[in-house]
């Protein structure tokens, strides 16, 4: 009989929304590695049976589901059994310079990186869905963008700063069922959302800015076993704060 | 697209630089204002005004404003 660790996720089931992103996908595959059942949400369905087939039946499910919409969330909110935890993984990123904002944009990613977070947590919370008085756990991926100030981020920055503030009081509203809230905020990981802004700036000016990072980028897994400790019982005294994963990028200086 | 409208509407996001001094010929990135800030500007101007979605590897291709309009033009 192997000992008890407060680490593992064994007998706990996770819901992770946006599943199919870098970070979403990475942290789906580390819930099962700690001995977790998880249930990811995402849009493409041909992803979610590829991703069903590769973490193994009875140990991963998947909800096709767009959390950009009220219909998506609830479709969500009514499948999910009753979890232990929820990772909040869905986001979208664009450079757009300040003048060059319009309602549009700055709607579009208000709305998958902030409006449906707060939403869903909203239908699962209503629902009872999340385990009440059992170290459940809620884990916001919001941004290091949110501390800083990187021109052309406004969008971006705007949406994870208004996540990682409202963390805090969903983690104090939520704190006497003693479910957790707590948010980790990366700096640039090496992600498919990373290589188009690559492509939008240049492969130079990455370079210079990976040159900066004094562990260089993060890779998905960093930002999925630091996911994997706030869901576990491991971190059961913590709530309502952030983690910062940046390679120690904006405080080691030079 | 107008030529001379793109070099209007590229002329635009330089904030010092006297206009008139930009020209279809002129070499962007070797202008004193030129900048990863005007570049995404550019960027945000060619996908606001034409629909046209161009890269850092556009801006890296061309050399003049003039090589670049025929880059979004025949995006």
């Amino acid at each position: 009989m192997t000992e008890y660790s407060p680490f593992s996720l064994h007998g706990k089931h996770i819901l992770v929304a946006g599943a199919s992103s870098g970070i979403g996908w990475a942290i789906c595959k580390s819930i099962v590695a700690a001995g977790g059942k998880v249930t990811g949400v995402a849009r493409r369905a041909d992803l979610l049976q590829k991703m069903a087939q590769e973490l193994g039946e009875g140990n991963a499910f998947f909800i096709e589901a767009d959390l950009a919409t009220d219909n998506g969330i609830e479709k969500v909110a009514a499948m999910m059994p009753d979890v232990n935890g929820l990772v909040y993984a869905a986001g979208v990123s664009k450079m757009l310079p300040l003048k060059f904002i319009k309602r549009e944009s700055l709607e579009e990613l208000m709305n998958i990186n902030y409006f449906s977070m707060v939403l869903l947590l909203a239908q699962m919370v209503r629902q009872k869905k999340i385990k009440r008085n059992a170290h459940s756990s809620i884990v916001l991926i919001s941004s290091v963008a949110q501390q800083i100030g990187t021109k052309s981020s406004i969008l971006y920055t705007g949406s994870k700063g208004a996540m990682s503030s409202a963390s805090k009081a969903i983690a104090n509203e939520l704190s006497s069922q003693k479910i957790r809230v707590n948010t980790i905020e990366p700096g640039m990981v090496q992600t498919a959302m990373a290589s188009e802004m690559e492509d939008v700036i240049s492969a130079e000016a990455v370079e210079k800015d990976k040159a900066k990072y004094p562990l260089g980028y993060g890779m998905p897994d960093d930002v999925a076993n630091t996911a994997v400790f706030l869901l576990s019982d491991a971190s059961k005294w913590m709530t309502g704060r952030s983690l910062t994963l940046d390679g120690g990028r904006y405080v080691l200086l030079d | 697209m107008d030529k001379n409208h793109f070099l209007q509407s590229f002329a635009e996001q330089f904030d010092d630089t006297d206009p008139s001094t930009i020209t279809l010929e002129t070499h962007f990135k070797e202008m004193e204002e030129w900048s990863s800030m005007v570049a995404l500007m550019i960027i945000a101007m060619v996908d606001e005004q034409y629909s046209k979605k161009i890269t850092g590897a556009d801006l890296r291709e061309a050399n003049t404003i003039e090589q670049l309009f025929e880059r979004v033009s025949s995006k």
